[in-house]
Formats: C-alpha cells, structure tokens, sequence
C-alpha cells in the first residue's frame, strides 16, 4: 500500500493553477496552439497488421489478426469486428493487470463505435461460406506509455494496422465445393481488407473557463480539464461518432466549433495515415520483388527443372505453373548454396523446400496469429 | 576480495556494484565521508550503485548516477508534494521508494500552537533528515541550525519532472550553460530538488524556460546555447 501510495502521479496545486491561468492566455505548456496536434508518427512492424502510433509521449501498438469462425445466427453472411485493449502497467502507475478499468472500456468502446456503426470494415466481403464460416477480425490495442489522449492515438493505431493486414485468400473446392481451402501466403497473395473510409477520433478538452477548449490534451491537461468530448468524423465531413463523458455542461455552439474543428484534424491526420500506409506498401511490394531479378539470369536453371520433372509423369501444365511460384525460392536459394545442389532442391517436395528457406529468408507474409 | 592499492585511480570513473573502492586499513585517522551509493564493508568501501564514482575535498565520495527514481539520501534539498497531514506528520511525496514524513514541528519557531497548514497538493522545498534503506525518510523545513534558510511553501510558479542527473547538473557551480543562456536575456526563477522535480517562476516565459531546461538533458555546453539562442529567436 505504501508503495503505490509512493508512486501514484500527483497534481500539484501550482501546476493546476499555472495550465489555467496560461490556457486563458492560449499559451500550453508544450508551447503548441490550441488547437494544435503532437507530432504524430506511424510505423509498421515485419508482419502485416501490425502498426506503432507514437503521439507526442503517448506511444501505442495495434495488431491485427483473422480467424475463421462461424458467423452469428442473425447475421449469416458477415463477418466480425472485434477490439481488445490491454492497458499495460508500465504505461502508467495508475493502470492495473487484471480487470479493465472504466477508461479502458471506454476506449475500446469508442474505437469500435467509430469502425462499427460507420461501417468502415465492410463485413459482408469477410464472409467464406454464409452461415457456415466467416472471417473474425480481432484488434489488439497495446497501451505502452500514457501520455495524454489515448484514444485518438489507439484509433490511429486501429486504422493504421486494419489498413495494412492481409488476410489468406480463401476458395471453394473438395467435393461438392463445400470445402473451404485456406491459401498459405506463398501459394496466393494475402488480400487487404475492404475500409471504405477511414473514421479519426480528435479529442477535445474543456476548462474551467467557458471558451477554454484544446485539442490533444496531454497528461498534465488531463488531470487539470473539467470536461472532454471525443468526436469521430471522416475525412468526407460525416460525423461516426460523438463521445461526451460527463464533466461540465458545454454550450451547444461549443459543440458545433469542435465539429468544425474536427473535420479539419480528420482531413489531415488521414492523409498522414494515408501517407505512412503508402511507403509501407511500396516498401512492401518491393521485398516481394527483390527475390524476382536472380531468376531471370539463371536461364540454365529452367531447363535443368524440364529434364527432372519428366519421369514424374505429372501433368506439364501443372508443373510450369508450379515452376513459376518456386523459381523466386529457388533463385534465393541459388545465392545460398552452389549450383550443384540445385537438382537436389527441385527434386524433393516444395513444402520442405520452403520451409527450410523460411529460416534463412526474412519471413514475411504470415496470415495468421501475430506472434511477437 | 581483493583490496585495491590505488583507489584515486577509480575517481571520476565509472563504477559498477562490487567494485571495491578504498581501503581503510591503509588510511588510519582520517575521517572519510560516505555519500549516495557507497558501503562500508569492514575494512572496505564497495560500490552498490551504478555510476561515476567522484570525490570532493576534504574528504567525501559518492556516486553519481543519472535516474528518473529517486533515492533518498541525507542532506539532500528536495521538492515534495504533500499528500496528506496526519497529527504529528505531513506525508510528503519525494518520488522515493516511500512517502516522506515532514513533522509538524520542523519549521523555524515551530510550536504546536502554531503549525502551518498546507493543503494536498502544495509544493514544498524540504531537506532530507533521516533516509534509512527500507524506512520512511524524514524531511525537516529547517536548515541544520534551524533557520528557515528559503524551505518551505512554494507559491507559484509551475513545476515539472527531470532525471536526477539533469537536477544536479542545473545545480551545479560554475552555473550550467543553459541557465546562462537564459539568464541573459530572460528574468526567472527556479528551484530545483535533487529528485528531479524543479519549479520555474518567471513574470512571462515560465513555458520557454521549462522546455529549454527539459531539453537540455543530453546536449554538451554547446549545444544548449545553440538551443537556446534558437528558442529565444522564435519569441522576438
């Protein structure tokens, strides 16, 4: 007790009393606007679906991951959308393990109300077999330091990695075609999620002060506002969500100033998602590519494969389009080892063959649970 | 454990726990004073915190190390946050390990008659008495003599949190360049607690101030005036 007595974070009454006193003169202790957001910075981690938010000293990570359930009776053909927050100990003395707190509910509520009732994920393309099998994606918000406004950060972060994951592709087949064959990521290309627009939560904070608004509050402001109001709009200017928690009464045209305030933040902020999510892509694209180019050079290798695949019998239209997903592995594996044991590599079956490349490869592309 | 011969050697520099710093028996009759980070084990002094190892005339040694915790030492000025008051002592937050306890009795001409009444919250600038590993420290508002030498309430100003190491680097004498620079061109005052908590008063820059010090941290001599000469452009 007297431990956590020691280490809880304290207001103290000079500080309270100077972020007023300075807000009514619009000056904030970070030197920012008003009506200013912090720095904001978007990074991406290996796997796909996995994404870092820092704003200012708020720092979090969001993942995302699919998995195959069956749908909900009343809702047969679309998929689901899940949001779990996990407000570590270390991002503030005042979060406990165990169960969650009233703002770490709140939180995960307004995120999921923004993609929800908004419909931003389109569910209905995650259905595989209707009734029988749908898509479940699941969101994992990771609080890692609380600097002030988490939930606008916890959206970005939301976003970010729902832009960036890719789910296997999945298809028909067995008999009666009522077979669901999940692709691995090697055989076809992981497909993004359909996000028709992309819903960004700016956070407002009130003071004791009637015309004392700011945007962004970080932790110090937090613990000194009287009153906070989350509006979730896109970039289009259409309003998903509002969130007003108790605190002081606000006029009505308070309300409509923040609106306003808040469809210009929405603007910029998606084309900063939009911006980091791009170079992620090309980045992305291109370690797909580099394997491509040392194919191209080993003509002698195709023919060498002709020769071995004969005696097997298979069907040679099968073969070629075989040879064409295995010759970026073999061309790796081309650079690793020497060319002697190339008929080796071609004669042994393609799992083995991608598995043990896996380990000396980066290893991209998992469609399945993030592991880290 | 070997003793080792030459222990100035070991002045200035960097130090890990179990290092074993001076040897007592060869240094009969003098009075050698222990601070933050020093153990005497027998016959000789160990390192138990992680630093550089420093030594001022006549004869005191302590460790220097820079941490966002801080560790209650003796003699230390600190600010405190008074969390509570109780009948005979205030609980003061020093961002130890433990609460503090400031006795209602510590101030200059204190009587129970007259004890001060701060309220939760209020910011104190209090030196440290007693800081015992495992015990609440005791804090005093007094100076040793007990005169009231500046401890006390803090009424203004606006407050916040550095490492331990940049604490003791705005302390230091010759005057750290960045208060320097400051103090050239702007009129402010701060205090500073060797926890880490420093609070800046000025008249109209408080916000500048605060952040140029915030920033300070890891830049060389410098640095900081180049810092600080930009900050100061971007408000003329």
């Amino acid at each position: 007790m007297d431990t956590r007595l020691a280490n809880t974070w304290r207001l103290t009454v000079n500080e309270k009393r100077f972020i007023e006193t300075a807000l009514s003169s619009g000056i904030r202790i970070d030197g920012r606007n008003p009506f200013e957001y912090r720095k904001l910075s978007i990074k991406f981690g290996r796997e796909d679906g996995s994404s870092e938010v820092q704003l200012g000293q708020t720092h979090i990570m969001g993942f995302v991951t699919g998995q195959l359930v069956q749908p909900y009776r009343d809702r047969p053909n679309e998929g689901t959308l899940s949001i779990f927050t996990e407000f570590s100990p270390m991002a503030d003395p005042s979060f406990e393990t165990g169960r969650p707190s009233e703002s770490a509910v709140e939180l995960g509520r307004i995120v999921d109300r923004g993609l929800r009732e908004s419909r931003a994920v389109d569910t209905e393309s995650l259905c595989v077999l209707a009734g029988k099998l749908v898509w479940a994606i699941r969101i994992d918000l990771h609080i890692l330091d609380n600097g002030g406004n988490l939930v606008d950060a916890a959206n970005i972060a939301a976003l970010a990695s729902l832009l960036t994951f890719r789910r296997p592709e999945c298809s028909l087949g067995g008999e009666d075609d009522l077979e669901v064959i999940v692709h691995p990521p090697e055989e076809r290309e992981p497909l993004p999620l359909i996000i028709h627009h992309l819903p960004i939560a700016v956070t407002f904070g009130f003071f004791s002060s009637e015309s004392l608004l700011v945007i962004d509050p970080t932790h110090h402001e937090e613990a000194v506002m009287v009153g906070k109001m989350t509006a979730t709009l896109n970039a289009n200017g259409d309003v998903c969500a509002i969130q007003k928690p108790g605190g002081e009464g606000v006029l009505q045209s308070v309300i409509m100033q923040c609106l306003r305030l808040a469809s210009r933040m929405a603007s910029d902020i998606t084309k900063k998602i939009k911006d980091a999510v791009e170079t992620y892509n090309t980045e992305r694209a291109l370690r797909k590519i580099k394997r491509h180019p040392t194919s191209i050079t080993l003509d002698g290798s195709v023919n060498l494969k002709e020769k071995l695949n004969e005696p097997s019998g298979h069907n040679v239209v099968n073969e070629l389009s075989r040879k064409h997903l295995e010759k970026p592995r073999l061309a790796s594996a081309e650079n690793a080892s020497s060319p002697g044991n190339n008929g080796e590599g071609e004669s042994k079956s393609s799992n083995f063959g991608r598995s043990s490349r896996r380990d000396g490869a980066t290893s991209n592309f998992v469609g399945g649970a993030a592991s880290w | 454990m070997e003793a080792k011969p030459s222990t100035a050697n070991l002045v200035d520099k960097i130090v890990v726990p179990g290092d074993v710093v001076l040897d007592l028996s060869s240094m009969t009759n003098q009075t050698i004073k222990l601070g933050g980070g020093l153990r005497q084990e027998c016959d000789s002094v160990s390192v138990i915190k992680a630093g550089k190892l420093r030594f001022s005339k006549p004869n005191k040694y302590w460790v220097e190390s820079s941490q966002k915790r801080y560790v209650p030492c003796v003699e230390d000025t600190v600010l405190g946050i008074v969390v509570d008051c109780k009948a005979d002592n205030f609980f003061v937050d020093i961002r130890g390990p433990t609460i503090a306890f400031l006795p209602v009795l510590a101030f200059e001409g204190g009587t129970r008659r007259n004890i001060p009444k701060f309220e939760i919250g209020s910011l104190l600038y209090v030196r440290v008495v007693k800081a015992n590993p495992g015990m609440n420290p005791e804090l005093s508002c007094t100076d040793a003599s007990g005169k009231a030498a500046e401890f006390g309430l803090l009424k203004d100003g606006y407050m916040f949190e550095t490492s331990t190491g940049l604490s003791r680097m705005l302390l230091s004498s010759p005057t750290c360049p960045v208060l320097e620079e400051l103090g050239k061109q702007l009129s402010f005052e701060i205090a500073v607690g060797l926890n880490g908590r420093v609070n800046a008063e000025s008249p109209s820059t408080v916000v500048l101030v605060s952040n140029a010090i915030m920033n300070s941290e890891s830049l060389s001599a410098v640095q900081q005036k180049i810092m600080v000469d930009k900050l100061l452009q971007r408000i003329k």
